[in-house]
């Protein structure tokens, strides 16, 4: 069953208003499968009948329902593992070498939606850096991913993704048919909502940014604003990191990119004197 | 690549074995530890097999502590996918010499995460 | 009282829906707690497993033979009108039941040992064991899944 090029058309339009990102054409299955299920918790047919209803509807819950879902990543574990070695081997190495006496690094991790992004850095940091004190800032439009990643606490099928069974057994726990982060690894970030359209979050420069597949859902101009943010409360020397497919290429050129073990991680060009 | 599927029940073995032919690997089957064991005497190399725990004549950790006691199959990788979920099981199966382990119920892209994290999936995983 | 460890059937009721969303049906919502009145299967298809508490518990998963042979078809991604062989469904049905227990065992206090499933058009259960039923509905279908010590 597809949908019809009028619901595509209403559902980006509405997810457009509501939060800038922007649903090219092509991503109809997406809409399909991600409504879906909420069409048949709320005993529509299908996805064309139940948005045909909410374009009947002001502007109500269903409607940020309908946002949410489509807005949320399906999220693993050490997503895309190369940006952790890269983290572990690279990153962190240079951080240490460039300024030996560093005790502790802060981190950004936006868009980390229900958690795992930001709890593997901490985890991999952990492991390779234990002497390091680490405080990660994690930050995500939706209030209900936010709730999920404080929680520290994981489904099965949740914990199955991406997640090395060492580092399961080193830093969780089970609670009841769920498994809980330790209380060492959760007390490293501190969630707060924040939208990639505003101002950063406050508090000092951060060493280290995870801004990765957040970009994708923005057009041109307003990836250009929000690496210009970024780049605002990145301190010199210190790193950006992507998703695996990204890249700072044609919208940003304050950035240098530095090849990494068949990816790639961005300082602030040092030939741009801000 | 090879993989040897490692379960009692047929209707695993078949849905491991699907999983892992769409990523790209030929598969075997076995329904126990020793059946499994008998393939890799028997001259069959494989790259990968996924182990049930709980298995009759010879279970999935039995298996396991014989394969690492073989210099022969140092280099096979060893993936529990199993239902024992305990926190200890997981501890006792990476003890014994497993190098990953996948909890039942799982989705196909979990399987296919593991074998990222080993280095055993012949393309980048996608966003 | 019968559920080992006191076990809540909410939990029984969320792993269950967990087991067949990730592995039966690839899709959350098919899976809920009955909605109906009181539920009896008619001659149920019975698949359990036993677990090492003391006293010895079992699991038990029971539906009747036509949601049997639907769920086997999901499991399998078999098409809607291909045969399913008997041999298939009490393998499909011994394996929920085999996932069901451990991951219901996972949740006591101690390591117990399972047994491997079985599965049989005879109750297991006859002889006087008090189980607790937890009443799911599978595509409007019934599936009972009862927990208690034997």
């Amino acid at each position: 069953m597809t949908i019809s090029a009028d619901t595509f058309t209403f559902v980006a339009e509405l997810v457009r208003r509501c939060s800038a990102i922007q649903l090219p054409a092509g991503k109809e299955y997406l809409v399909e499968t991600r409504l879906g299920a909420l069409a048949r918790q709320a005993d529509f047919v299908g996805v064309d009948e139940y948005v045909g209803a909410l374009r009947l509807l002001q502007h109500c819950a269903e409607h940020d329902r309908v946002v949410d879902a489509l807005t949320t990543n399906e999220t693993s574990w050490f997503r895309d593992f190369k940006s952790f070695q890269a983290l572990i081997g690279h990153v962190v190495p240079t951080l240490l070498r460039d300024d030996p006496a560093l005790t502790s690094i802060r981190v950004w991790s936006a868009a980390c939606s229900t958690g795992q992004e930001p709890y593997s850095i901490s985890m991999a940091l952990l492991e390779s850096a234990p002497g390091l004190a680490v405080e990660i800032i994690a930050t995500d439009i939706s209030q209900e991913v936010l709730r999920r990643g404080r929680s520290g606490r994981y489904s099965l099928i949740e914990i199955n993704r991406g997640l090395p069974a060492a580092m399961l057994v080193r830093h969780f726990v089970r609670a009841g048919a769920e498994w809980e982060l330790s209380d060492q690894i959760r007390s490293t970030v501190t969630f707060s909502q924040h939208n990639l359209l505003d101002q950063p979050p406050a508090g000092g420069a951060f060493d280290i940014i995870f801004l990765r597949n957040a970009l994708i859902y923005f057009d041109l101009q307003t990836r250009r604003e929000v690496l210009c943010r970024v780049r605002s409360v990145l301190r010199p020397g210190g790193f950006l990191l992507l998703g695996a497919t990204e890249s700072t290429l044609g919208i940003d050129d304050a950035w240098e990119r530095v090849p990494i073990g068949g990816g790639s991680v961005y300082r602030i060009s040092t030939a741009d004197a801000a | 690549m090879r993989a040897l599927v490692i379960d009692d029940s047929r209707t695993m073995r078949r849905i491991v074995a699907d999983i892992l032919s769409g990523l790209g690997f030929d598969t075997s089957q076995a329904s126990n530890g020793r059946e499994a064991l008998d393939l890799l005497d028997a001259g069959d190399a494989f790259d990968l097999a996924c182990i049930d725990w709980n298995m009759p004549v010879m279970d999935g950790l039995e298996f396991v502590v014989a394969v690492r006691a073989r210099r022969e199959w140092r280099d096979l990788t060893l993936i529990m996918v199993t239902t024992e979920g305990e926190r200890g099981q997981v501890v006792r199966a990476l003890a014994a010499g497993a190098h990953e382990y996948v909890m039942k119920p799982f989705t196909p892209d979990a399987l296919a995460s593991k074998l990222a994290l080993l280095g055993l999936l012949p393309f980048e995983e996608s966003p | 009282m019968s559920m080992p460890g006191a076990i809540d059937a909410g939990q029984v009721a969320i792993i269950a829906t967990e087991v067949f969303a990730a592995m039966i049906d690839r899709e959350a919502g098919f899976l809920t707690t009955w909605s109906g009145g009181p539920l009896t299967v008619a001659d149920p298809l019975y698949a359990w497993v036993d677990l090492s508490t003391v006293p010895a518990s079992r699991l038990q998963l029971s539906t009747d033979a036509g949601t049997a042979d639907e769920v086997t078809r999901a499991f399998l991604t078999m098409g809607r009108v291909e045969p399913v062989a008997e041999a298939d469904v009490a393998d499909a049905l011994g394996e929920i039941a085999n996932v069901l227990a451990g991951n219901v065992k996972a949740l006591l206090p101690e390591h117990v040992e399972m047994t491997l499933p079985k599965v049989s058009w005879q109750s297991p259960s006859r002889d006087g064991a008090r189980l607790n039923e937890v009443l799911l509905e599978w595509r409007g279908r019934p599936i009972i899944v009862s927990l208690g010590t034997i």
